[in-house]
């Protein structure tokens, strides 16, 4: 450790550099020259560019140069860090550091409708995009410690509340005034799906925020290119100042930062960002190794929290069986997740957020453990996240001009190393107090003859032991301050008799001191410095633990290893239900192939190379499909908050993780339409899925199925049970609903026109006048004007199915299905007439008052008054059973069993218009099928196997074989989770959100969890 | 049929008074003897027997066989046709619920934490114009259960065809219903899980202060020094005597479990309803000759990683585990769709037998009732008459519904509605 150019101890200088402003100080301006030269260190310049026995010349905040050549300034001081590790200072481009702003928090009851307006702020209180945080930013010295203990320099930093947050800004987490510590003024855009704390109750759910994050960005676009017409003299017209859209009015130019909560989040928030063409990075969600292609193909950098979870409490039996095995496989995973992410080659940063500072770096130590590279880690703490921080220009690595932000340990972090001391703009913060390195390392001494090993242990209470070959000695009242160190010990094996007491120093040469023995006589004690051993390196990328768990599509019980694959398949004299004019066909063949049906006919021969099952006993229909569900959806299906919501998209929220999904196959359910649900007269918009167990988001939808969107009438959008909060809202009655509907038809046209008399403008004429407010609530309703959305109508009873009928006659559009429609028996001949459609439940009644005329033969009426009727299930448990439904309108009033069929198959196929695709097995159609072991209207039925486009999604042997892999896999994940060791910082507990079964009026807010009402 | 009158369906439509009335009367006695020819008998205790007759006398089944004297008797020929006990229907609010939202027509639940004093038949509205739906599908009794926190009152069983409640009560020994508490989802947040957990902990202590308090009351009452009576635990008498049952709603393991533990010293006689989990804890369950009510057959399993079918299989591993139990089906409207549950148990393991077993037979013993729910000499004469498979809606088709030897009208509002509707 000697060092000849050594000019001072270290602690002396780290005194100067942390000595207080100059307010003691009697000279006016800080003189002294700033030039260090921090020597003989290794240099991490940058991830995989590493300069050992290198210099880092420091002037002032800035890095001058790094030197390898030996080559100092004469005039800079010196700081020996031999044995020291120098790292860029860390970057965390996620915080909330140092803003000294908060929201008001008011206490209102709900509901809240409107905001109050102040300052030209946005409409929506989760909109505050207005706010740029650069102009509340304070250093905060105690928050500044959470981060500089584990080494950060710099955050991002915006207060993180509501939809749009506002602009944040990255700054130094340096002490100094404000405007010293001010890195990049305007950094990201922050937003999220979380409208936080804003009161309003609009959006309540997931879509809605995704709605208004739409709109909001089509309003900034719009008042930007329009807002200096109004101010000009050119138009009459005016509109009004907007400072939160004024604001976005580069937003395509400049980087957002999307936070949600978990991974299907993430995944919405890249297709919402890329549909936008803004530039960004993902707030990461810990389970991203679960869909990492699909990921990688957003092309966002993502920002990784280290959220480890805690070992599911599987110590009790009866709380175990209530842990998904999601859970107890993202236990096993969850530490690979950066490695993962890594090796996929997706540019992330890691961030504090989500986790308590002190798992910081035990959890990062655990992330290298599982694979992840001490490069790529690195990257992630450095280079990565000044790219997002937006302050690589100068920031993340040891470069000349970039600033002296610099984490100094005394080895490798990702290893064992410490670390002990932090630069922040060239001013240092000691850690670990410098002389307590001395304490680091071992010592041999020298007391006359004799020659002793010397090793103190560090910790709560210093522990200390002088060693001889076999022989110790333990040391006793072990003490150390300041470079000296006492104790005392029993010397009697060592030929001094009696408790002999040590005052020991260190220094650059070493150790020096006296011992006092018995007699109180001095000895003199020398020593030198024991060199430490060289510490492994490991450098590989594989994991150090077996994974466990298996990775599924999607990653629950019941995912699939393996995507099906299109079948060629010819299957043998069954009965098949063909929901075509040829009704039911005994003995018969089919054969289908490239997800298709090729043939349907008797003793067809097998071509070759197609599998063969031998139907005998056994049934064949057509997929059923659902007109009416709510499965396999995020965030809610309600966004009831307001009376008309047509602008928010199921299409956005789509789960295809959600075991409904494998539950409705192993009911013979291959399609189903996911609605909005039914608080309020015009609601969403509504997406066909297809059963696609494995497939992502997109790979569940319908794509063919035509536009459709969820209107309501009745007891629900009148808010009849929402409970005495409820009762100002338009509509209260049954005559409000149909003045409502006829404001917004009104509205429409007159945007419609409106848009279109602007198109038609001279552009001369338009940069002169204000483009219409583009409106996607007006818009859906204006494509149900048009005939380009099918009208999806909760309903029941007569007087309202007449009067909807009715308007819609009388805006030109045909209704296209009433769904429900419990009292469509009663005026069955105005409804086919029309040529609307019904879907209703088969025997629900009684359970509200607008269905107490409800009577299960319904169907039969409509259906023999020439009404295309189905029945749709509006459950998570019935659909699985609809064929049953179907077989009690053979029961309650004598229907066909191929007119009752057809009410699961070719029906609800035209009512989704997909039955040129569905619903039918005929030639041609596209192969969703259902092989039943009985009659598939009885009771006794079930399904053996379900394809959906030739692909075999369900299969009744493959399940069982499933159900005894999932027994097994949670067996092992549970030993090895009671095996597991206690780990040194405890993991954090499940992120999961449970969410409700979504039911037809589930009114949730699911930003707030709380339910408003929940009911049929 | 009588024709409704068109004027009265406008009037129901504005109208907020549920109780209409309706034109199905209830049955008189029966007059003469009846026999049921030639049917193919579904006797639950003497298997399947076709081409058999029997002879009902005074409500009785009085005789049995290929050959029965047909002297003085109504004779109806069910030749091709089935013949099935009437079906019970276990933990319903047929009665006490008109239409569930409207609370003016709800009656099914009580505040307070221990009403055992509470009885349900006080309440049940014999002209409710669910019952002549649910009968339509050969259900002929109902136990209509209160609902609560905790100790909920008792329980009652009725005919469903009836002028009064007198009419409608079928005496039974007294049923007590406990709720047992549930742990609903924990809250994502430290604090709020606290509270949770602290309030089912006092949710238990409540149970276990009220068994005590009773249990106080009854030794009182059997040393003779009861000085003032106290509503509660005077109702409570028999179940301490060993004369009534409880009835302990509870789904899962664990609840279960705790509500064998805190009854055990009072040697309860006891059922679970719900019971899920029940035949994972076979042999508490035996132990203490418990009874379960298996209420969840049309439901999605409990937990995300169980098989699909759990629902419908674990009347099958009742079974197996051979723990007596019955079918319910925790209603009031959709009550009527009990004999369809029991349908659904059968590609899941059990026979067409003893699906029709549990809802039949099974259900009676339960209710402690030793001439209900058979097809035998001595049992009441509650029968359905179907020309198919009563199990199964695709072949489902009740001509005929007798309850002690009444033949009942099968006509329903909904029905009437239908046949009006036919008219325009």
């Amino acid at each position: 450790m000697s060092n000849a150019h050594s000019l001072a101890t270290l602690s002396i200088l780290a005194g100067i550099l942390m000595s207080p402003t100059l307010q003691a100080n009697s000279q006016l301006t800080d003189n002294t020259p700033k030039l260090t030269a921090l020597t003989n260190a290794r240099l991490m310049v940058e991830p995989g560019k590493q300069l050992d026995n290198a210099t880092l010349l420091i002037e002032n905040s800035k890095i001058r140069a790094v030197i390898t050549d030996g080559k100092l300034p004469q005039d800079a001081y010196i700081i020996d860090l031999t044995g020291h590790t120098i790292y860029p200072g860390f970057i965390d481009p996620y915080a909330e550091y140092g803003i000294d702003f908060k929201y008001p928090q008011e206490t209102t009851s709900p509901p809240v409708y409107e905001i109050k307006r102040i300052g030209g702020n946005a409409e929506n209180g989760a909109v505050h995009a207005e706010k740029e945080w650069i102009n509340y930013i304070y250093p905060d010295s105690e928050a500044a410690k959470k981060w500089v203990n584990n080494g950060f320099t710099s955050v991002q930093t915006g207060l993180q509340d509501g939809i749009f947050r506002g602009r944040a800004t990255t700054v130094s987490l340096a002490q100094l005034k404000a405007n010293d510590i001010i890195y990049q003024a305007k950094s990201s855009h922050l937003m999220a799906f979380d409208k936080g704390s804003s009161l309003q109750d609009y959006p309540s759910s997931l879509m809605g925020s995704m709605a208004l994050i739409r709109q909001t960005l089509a309003d900034a676009k719009w008042y930007n290119a329009n807002i200096d017409k109004s101010f000009s003299n050119t138009t009459n017209e005016k509109i009004e100042f907007n400072i939160a859209l004024a604001r976005l009015a580069n937003i395509e130019k400049e980087p957002t930062i999307f936070a949600s909560n978990d991974l299907n989040g993430l995944l919405r928030a890249g297709r919402l960002l890329n549909e936008h063409q803004l530039p960004g990075s993902l707030l990461a969600s810990g389970r991203e190794y679960v869909r990492i292609d699909e990921i990688k193909a957003t092309g966002y950098s993502l920002i990784l929290p280290l959220n480890f979870p805690a070992a599911p409490k599987v110590k009790d039996d009866g709380s175990e069986r209530q842990i998904p095995l999601a859970q107890l496989r993202h236990w096993d995973r969850a530490p690979s997740n950066p490695m993962v992410i890594a090796n996929a080659e997706i540019p992330f940063a890691l961030t504090q957020h989500g986790i308590k500072p002190d798992a910081f770096w035990p959890r990062l130590k655990q992330a290298v453990k599982a694979g992840l590279s001490k490069q790529a880690a690195l990257a992630a703490l450095t280079t990565d996240a000044a790219e997002i921080a937006g302050i690589s220009e100068f920031s993340g690595k040891l470069k000349a001009g970039y600033m002296a932000d610099l984490v100094i340990a005394n080895g490798d972090l990702f290893d064992n190393g410490k670390i002990h001391s932090v630069w922040l703009q060239g001013q240092e913060t000691a850690l670990i107090s410098r002389d307590q390195q001395w304490l680091n390392h071992d010592y041999q001494i020298s007391l006359g003859d004799l020659t002793l090993d010397l090793s103190i242990e560090t910790g709560d209470k210093l522990k200390g032991l002088l060693s001889s070959g076999e022989q110790e000695i333990t040391l006793r009242d072990v003490s150390y301050a300041k470079q000296r160190l006492t104790f005392n010990a029993d010397m009697g094996q060592a030929g001094f008799d009696g408790v002999n007491r040590f005052t020991l120093w260190f220094d650059e040469q070493g150790i020096h001191g006296r011992m006092l023995d018995k007699n109180n006589r001095t000895h003199p004690v020398a020593g030198v410095q024991l060199a430490k051993e060289a510490e492994e390196s490991d450098q590989t990328n594989k994991p150090s633990k077996m994974l466990i768990s298996r990775l599924t599509q999607p990653n629950v019980a019941y995912g699939l290893l393996n995507q099906p694959k299109t079948e060629k398949l010819h299957i043998k004299n069954a009965t098949i239900w063909t929901s075509t004019p040829e009704g039911i066909l005994t003995n018969s063949d089919l054969i289908i192939t490239r997800g298709k049906i090729e043939k349907v006919g008797q003793k067809l021969s097998t071509p070759s190379g197609y599998q063969v099952i031998d139907g005998t006993g056994k049934h064949i229909t057509a997929g059923i499909i659902d007109e009416h569900s709510h499965i396999a959806l995020n965030g809610g299906t309600n966004e009831g908050t307001d009376a008309i919501t047509s602008e928010v998209r199921i299409s956005d929220v789509l789960n295809p993780d959600s075991i409904g999904i494998y539950r409705a196959l192993a009911g013979g359910v291959t399609t189903a339409q996911l609605l909005h649900g039914s608080a309020n007269p015009i609601g969403g918009q509504a997406q066909v899925i297809r059963m696609r167990w494995g497939e992502d988001a997109e790979g569940i939808k319908f794509d063919q199925a035509p536009a459709s969107i969820k209107f309501a009438l009745g007891e629900n959008v009148k808010q009849s049970n929402w409970g005495d909060n409820f009762t100002r809202r338009f509509p209260q009655s049954r005559m409000g609903v149909r003045s409502l509907f006829e404001e917004a038809f009104n509205e429409a046209l007159a945007y419609d026109k409106a848009t279109r008399d602007y198109q038609n403008l001279r552009s001369s004429e338009k940069r002169r006048q204000i483009a219409p407010k583009p409106n996607y609530r007006l818009e859906a309703i204006s494509q149900v004007l048009k005939g380009e959305r099918e009208v999806h109508i909760h309903s029941y009873v007569q007087s309202e199915i007449l009067m909807f009928l009715r308007l819609a006659e009388a805006y030109d559009f045909r209704v296209g299905t009433f769904t429900h429609i419990l009292e469509g028996y009663k005026v069955a001949d105005e409804m086919a007439k029309h040529g609307a459609y019904a879907s209703t439940f088969s025997d629900w009644w009684a359970y509200k008052f607008e269905v107490y005329d409800a009577i299960p033969q319904n169907t039969c009426l409509m259906n023999n008054k020439g009404v295309l009727t189905s029945i749709n299930s509006d459950d998570y448990e019935m659909q699985r059973r609809l064929n049953q439904e179907a077989a009690k309108s053979v029961m309650y009033c004598g229907m066909s069993q191929v007119d009752a069929w057809n009410m699961l198959t070719i029906n609800p196929a035209k009512q989704l218009g997909i039955d040129e695709y569905v619903g039918s097995i005929e030639r041609g159609k596209q192969a969703d099928l259902v092989l039943w072991d009985n009659s598939p209207l009885s009771v006794y039925a079930t399904v053996d196997a379900t394809w959906i486009e030739g692909r075999r999604y369900f299969d009744r042997q493959q399940d069982k074989a499933m159900q005894t892999a999932v027994a097994t896999e949670r067996a092992a994940l549970i030993q090895a989770i009671l095996q597991s060791e206690h780990p040194a910082v405890e993991g954090e507990k499940p992120a999961e959100i449970l969410e409700p079964e979504w039911h037809c009026d589930t009114q949730y807010d699911v930003w707030h969890q709380t339910a408003a009402t929940e009911a049929h | 049929m009588k024709q409704f009158p068109r004027l009265l369906a406008v009037t129901c439509a504005l109208s907020s008074s549920l109780v209409l009335a309706h034109d199905m009367v209830p049955a008189s006695p029966q007059q003469g003897p009846i026999v049921i020819q030639n049917a193919t008998l579904h006797t639950v205790i003497d298997g399947v027997q076709t081409g058999s007759s029997l002879r009902i006398e005074q409500g009785q089944i009085v005789a049995i066989g290929p050959e029965v004297s047909t002297q003085d008797a109504q004779v109806i020929d069910a030749k091709g046709k089935h013949v099935y006990p009437g079906l019970i229907a276990l933990d319903t609010s047929m009665g006490l619920v008109e239409v569930e939202m409207m609370r003016p027509s709800n009656d099914s639940y009580e505040a307070g934490e221990s009403n055992p004093q509470l009885l349900a038949i006080s309440a049940f509205n014999p002209d409710s114009e669910i019952i002549p739906t649910v009968r339509v599908n050969g259900i002929t009794h109902a136990q209509v259960v209160p609902q609560g926190e905790a100790l909920a009152g008792q329980s009652s069983l009725v005919s469903l065809d009836s002028w009064t409640i007198e009419d409608a009560l079928v005496p039974t020994q007294a049923q007590f219903h406990l709720y047992w508490p549930t742990l609903r989802r924990l809250a994502h947040d430290e604090e709020t899980q606290k509270k949770q957990l602290a309030q089912y902990d006092a949710q238990l202590d409540t149970i276990e202060t009220t068994l005590i308090d009773g249990y106080r009351y009854h030794m009182a009452a059997q040393a003779g020094t009861i000085d003032k009576t106290d509503n509660r635990w005077q109702a409570m008498q028999s179940l301490y005597q060993g004369k009534g049952q409880l009835f302990v709603h509870a789904n899962s393991a664990e609840q279960i479990e705790q509500a064998i533990a805190m009854t055990k010293p009072y040697q309860f006689k006891l059922v679970i309803v719900g019971g899920y989990d029940a035949w994972r804890v076979a042999d508490q369950l035996k132990e203490v000759d418990a009874k379960v009510i298996y209420t969840r057959t049309l439901s999605l399993p409990m937990r995300t990683d169980e098989p699909t079918e759990m629902s419908f299989k674990i009347p099958s591993l009742l079974k197996q585990a051979d723990i007596p139990f019955a079918l319910g089906f925790s209603s009031d409207w959709n009550a009527r769709n009990l004999p369809f549950a029991a349908g659904q148990t059968v590609a899941y393991g059990l026979s067409r037998q003893e699906a029709l077993k549990s809802i039949t037979l099974d259900a009676a013993k339960i209710l402690g009732l030793e001439d209900m729910g058979a097809i035998g000499v001595g049992y009441k004469a509650n029968l359905i008459i179907s020309a198919g498979d009563i199990l199964d809606p695709l072949s489902s088709k009740i001509e005929a519904l007798f309850i002690d030897g009444r033949q009942i009208d099968l006509n329903n509002r909904q029905q009437q509605l239908y046949q009006k509707y036919l008219k325009r």
